[in-house]
């Protein structure tokens, strides 16, 4: 509230100074003598044409200047998959073409400001149109951009149309985190669905036992419901709650019921659900993704509640992870995390981040860290207050490793799920259930 | 048509409050534009305080914004969503859509076409009246203890739909909605006057081909509106019966902490094609304006005719008609179709060819040029400038590949902020500029305007030209705090370096309004004709009358752009000057 009154006077003096200063500008206006304001002099005409020259010099020093510190792809480094390499190429071959249709126009543009500025004695040249050259100005562009076109459609297609499908791992993206499932060795998921979502069964996966659970919750809700219900009626029957609050109650009753009805109708197969989920057995839910370098995988992705984004910057790929439907990428590390920390340009990087990290770190009294480079997943679609937060770790090693840490790292793993810890084991277990 | 209107006296209300003057309403709305202008643009200074200086306490934080969104100085993640998506908002729909359009097409359509005034007063009146409401409305929702709208300026569901996700989509997003609704319906009434009168009230002599390029660029602009506004307005609609009664267009599969939800068949993706169908074209409804406008102060102040006038036109032409096939490029990466995907590369791609076209016409009118550099004239260098330089980042965004690593990162919003942003608010700078002796029968101080351009446009290049390098580093936009992620600690400083670029840039703002509303009181008296251009408007009268010419309005007999003609004494000939005998028109 103090805030708010001390806004209000602060604008209120604002706008009393201003009013002072017109008047001061005023008789200063007035002591010099009214001047043209429409008129352009000479000196002022040429003032701003030098000025133009040295602007133009100053903007394409700044970009030279964030090229030479930045690069291309500003601390990526090289892409760590088959398609980021072609995609950096790519991106290469445009700049080649627009960094010169940059540089040329903008200068032409400064440099004729500057050397045509009014002069009384000039006179400009009377020239409306000329047919050849907007005919060559139509078709130069059309021919870079033919190229651009071509060159394209061509990657994308390449990378979308891509057949192959090598492992199968899912995403799961909920607001704010991510849950990483992988095929087994069946290489295939178990089927999901977002009925059965529940803390013991975060991706909603379909088996014998997760519908009991879910029938179970349903149960307990209902009963609970009722007897909170049955609790306040008088003996007329009547309800003693405000109406509004009890109408809740009834929808949230008549919700439950119609969740339990459609798990019963599309999903549960009675009998026969342990044979028709059964590829489910062999999934694992993780939090940590874990690729092996050199292998093929199909990413499926979808989400709890909002869109997402999982975007994985140092292998050019990202997709949106939407609630309700599937969408895939397919992507082939192709350097390991250890590999990558031993590059030199990396090594490089990292000695620095190291320092502007700590010295961050000694600021705000946080204990320092050595920081070493690793491969993220992160979220680049808006989804809430947790969307600048929301990654998780992504390792590419050898297929050996990969194994050890798949069987071996039982304690260190730990799956929380809304603010339920879960113990690797268990989790395993529970995704095999 | 009665031209006895100035004769009788009007009210303080009716002359300036309630006016169905084309030239009153053209300077509501530029007033309006102005305070929202002010508002989006100190939004912006105050959450780039937050990203250039992620660990700082800054009490006017809280002082300004109050202890909900920022306690003890540290603005709250939710409040920085909302703080992002009322600065585009505002900045897209208030500024660069209701005040650039509303201001100039008001001011200049019925004055450069020889009218005395709208098609309808009324509906114009009404339109700005609407405008006005849903400012208002948009404004009011920063001060609700929940915060504005989150959900960024596309307001994507489910995330805008359920408070629950986040606290902005309860009542911030219900004003936002009824905000938007509200500013629809003005858009509409106001474009469709637009239309109206540019092809039914020139004066005589005043053919297609003799139109100055502003009033084209005002009717492709108003034909864009009224062709995709509509589209918007149902997805709104859509929407809000998403949040308030049930429906499931845009949801399905959704599970809350109160477990499954019930919605299912709806889609999200739904709500993006609605969304962008507007969305693309809207870009242009923001560009065009301006470009047109430059176009026309350009050739003024180089004294020379605008290269390919016709080629201007198709141009725009080309645009406006593209511009409603390519929306599919802001969702290559939503899971459509890659077919699609490769459709909709080409169709952007394509925009960029009568784009160049217009960025080389440009370039060669001022060739050879006699070039008058008046503050209207730099915003418009300015302006050209921007328009190329944000014109080529978006080639690289067009492509369906190489968007799979730049989508949503900051490459996106430096591209964005320099084609549109920059191009557009330089444009409409140049406007105020150059048309403030016709608004007000004043002069604008012009040193302070050229003190004006050179700081902003240095500020300017200066926030956004790095803001691709962090893109291209791979730092996602939207983001609260980019701290969380050791590898984009090397952005710290480049961080500062744009929020200090952002502040000065803001705050120079202060020497514009300063000059406005100074020259607006005690500005010089403006000549009748101050930049001896060859336009209709500046045959009018400075003292503004009903009706606009107070005989007979003029008869048109040449093109607008007969500067430095050979065989004419003085270098300019207003339309109104009929051709010598065997003159060629042009
Ligand atoms: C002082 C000048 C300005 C500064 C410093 C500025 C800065 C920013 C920044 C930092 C963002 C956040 C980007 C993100 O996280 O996605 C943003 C968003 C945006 N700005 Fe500006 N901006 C300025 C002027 C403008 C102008 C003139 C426009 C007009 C088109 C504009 C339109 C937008 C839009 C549409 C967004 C996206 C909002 C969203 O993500 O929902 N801004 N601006
Ligand atoms: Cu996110
Ligand atoms: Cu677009």
């Amino acid at each position: 509230m103090e805030g708010k009154f001390i806004i209000i006077i602060a604008v209120a003096l604002f706008f009393i100074a201003l009013v002072q200063l017109m008047k001061i500008y005023d008789l200063a206006a007035k002591v010099r003598g009214a001047k043209s304001q429409e008129k352009m002099t000479r000196g002022e005409n040429m003032l701003m044409a030098n000025l133009m020259l040295v602007f133009m010099v100053v903007f394409f020093g700044f970009i030279i200047w964030l090229i030479a510190k930045y690069g291309a792809n500003a601390g990526l480094y090289k892409a760590a998959s088959e398609h980021g390499q072609e995609l950096d190429d790519l991106l290469m071959i445009n700049w080649y073409i627009i960094l010169p249709v940059f540089f040329i126009t903008n200068s032409l543009l400064f440099i004729f400001s500057w050397k045509y500025y009014h002069r009384e004695e000039r006179k400009a040249l009377y020239y409306p149109h000329n047919n050849k050259l907007e005919l060559i100005w139509t078709v130069l562009p059309a021919i870079a951009l033919a190229i651009i076109i071509v060159f394209g459609i061509r990657t994308w297609n390449g990378i979308m149309y891509n057949k192959e499908e090598g492992q199968v791992i899912e995403v799961y993206a909920y607001q704010f985190g991510w849950l990483v499932r992988y095929a087994g060795a069946d290489n295939e998921l178990g089927e999901a669905n977002y009925k059965l979502v529940s803390s013991t069964n975060p991706l909603g996966v379909i088996t014998d036992q997760s519908i009991q659970d879910t029938y179970n919750e349903i149960d307990t809700k209902v009963s609970g419901i009722d007897s909170e219900l049955k609790e306040n009626r008088n003996s007329n029957g009547d309800l003693l709650m405000p109406k509004s609050k009890a109408d809740k109650k009834l929808d949230e009753l008549e919700r439950l019921k119609r969740r339990k009805y459609r798990i019963e109708a599309a999903i549960d197969k009675r009998e026969a659900n342990k044979t028709a989920y059964a590829s489910s057995d062999d999934d694992i839910v993780v939090q940590e993704l874990h690729l092996v370098k050199g292998q093929p995988y199909t990413f499926i992705f979808r989400s709890k509640d909002v869109i997402h984004c999982p975007w994985l910057p140092h292998f050019r790929a990202q997709i949106n992870s939407v609630p309700g439907m599937e969408t895939s990428f397919k992507l082939t590390p192709t350097i390991t995390t250890e590999e990558m920390r031993n590059m030199p340009e990396v090594q490089e990087h990292y000695k620095n981040i190291n320092e502007i990290h700590n010295e961050r770190k000694r600021r705000i009294g946080e204990e320092e860290e050595k920081v070493l480079f690793d491969y993220v997943l992160l979220c680049n679609k808006i989804c809430g207050a947790g969307h600048s937060n929301m990654q998780i770790k992504v390792v590419v090693e050898t297929q050996e490793e990969f194994e050890n840490w798949i069987e071996n790292n039982g304690d260190k793993k730990r799956l929380t799920f809304s603010g339920q810890e879960v113990n690797w084991s268990e989790t395993k277990e529970q995704a095999s259930l | 048509m009665a031209h006895d209107h100035h004769h009788h006296k009007e009210s303080f209300i009716t002359k300036y409050i309630f006016s169905q003057d084309h030239k009153m309403i053209g300077k509501q709305y530029l007033l309006t534009a102005i305070f929202m202008g002010a508002i989006g643009i100190t939004l912006s200074a105050l959450f780039r305080m937050k990203l250039g200086w992620p660990d700082t306490q800054f009490s006017i934080l809280e002082s300004i914004l109050g202890s909900d969104a920022a306690p003890d100085g540290m603005l709250d993640s939710n409040w920085y969503l909302g703080l992002v998506t009322l600065h585009g908002t505002i900045m897209v729909f208030f500024v660069l859509t209701g005040g650039l359009s509303g201001t100039f097409s008001n001011l200049l359509i019925p004055l450069q076409v020889g009218a005395r005034d709208m098609a309808s007063g009324l509906l114009n009146m009404i339109a700005y009246w609407l405008f006005f409401i849903s400012s208002v409305l948009m404004a009011a929702s920063l001060f609700i203890e929940t915060g504005p709208a989150m959900a960024g300026w596309t307001v994507y569901p489910p995330l805008s739909v359920l408070e629950e996700f986040q606290p902005g989509s309860g009542l911030g997003m219900t004003l936002w909605l009824l905000s938007m609704t509200v500013f629809i319906a003005s858009s509409l009434l106001g474009g469709i006057n637009y239309i109206v009168t540019i092809l039914n009230l020139r004066t005589k002599g005043m053919s297609m081909t003799r139109l100055p390029l502003t009033i084209w660029a005002f009717f492709i602009t108003a034909i864009l509106g009224v062709l995709s506004f509509p589209v918007l307005l149902s997805a709104a609609v859509l929407l809000l019966m998403d949040r308030g009664f049930g429906t499931s267009f845009y949801m399905s599969d959704i599970v809350t902490s109160s477990g499954a939800l019930d919605a299912t068949g709806g889609s999200p993706i739904l709500y993006e094609h609605l969304f962008w169908f507007l969305g693309h074209p809207e870009v242009y409804i923001i560009l065009l304006p301006a470009l047109g406008m430059t176009s026309e102060i350009i050739s003024t102040c180089s004294r020379k005719p605008i290269f390919g006038y016709r080629a201007m036109i198709g141009s725009m032409l080309a645009i406006g008609f593209l511009s409603f096939i390519v929306w599919g490029h802001h969702m290559f990466l939503t899971g459509m179709n890659p077919f699609l995907g490769g459709v909709f590369t080409f169709t952007t791609l394509l925009i960029a060819i009568p784009s160049a076209v217009k960025a080389f016409n440009y370039i060669t009118t001022i060739w050879k040029g006699n070039v008058m550099l008046t503050p209207a004239m730099l915003f418009c260098i300015g302006s050209v400038s921007t328009f190329i330089s944000g014109g080529v980042t978006g080639i690289i965004l067009a492509d369906s590949a190489l968007d799979i690593s730049q989508h949503d990162t900051y490459f996106v919003v430096g591209h964005f902020h320099i084609v549109m942003g920059m191009t557009a608010i330089l444009g409409m700078f140049a406007g105020i500029y150059h048309w403030f002796p016709k608004m007000y029968g004043k002069s604008m101080n012009k040193r302070m305007g050229m003190v004006h351009f050179w700081i902003t446009i240095v500020t300017g290049y200066g926030v956004f030209l790095p803001m691709h390098f962090l893109g291209e580093g791979g730092l996602p936009r939207r983001y609260y705090e980019n701290t969380n992620f050791p590898m984009f600690d090397h952005f710290l400083d480049l961080n500062i370096m744009i929020s200090i670029f952002a502040t000065i840039g803001v705050l120079a703002q202060v020497i514009f309004f300063f000059n406005f509303f100074y020259s607006i009181f005690r500005g010089p008296k403006a000549s009748l004709n101050p930049w001896n251009a060859n336009t209709l408007e500046w045959t009018t009268p400075i003292e503004h009358v009903h009706g606009n010419w107070i005989g007979e309005i003029p008869t048109v007999h040449r093109w607008p752009y007969d500067y430095s003609k050979p065989g004419k004494e003085q270098d300019f000939v207003p339309q109104t000057v009929p051709l010598d005998d065997n003159e060629e028109e042009h």
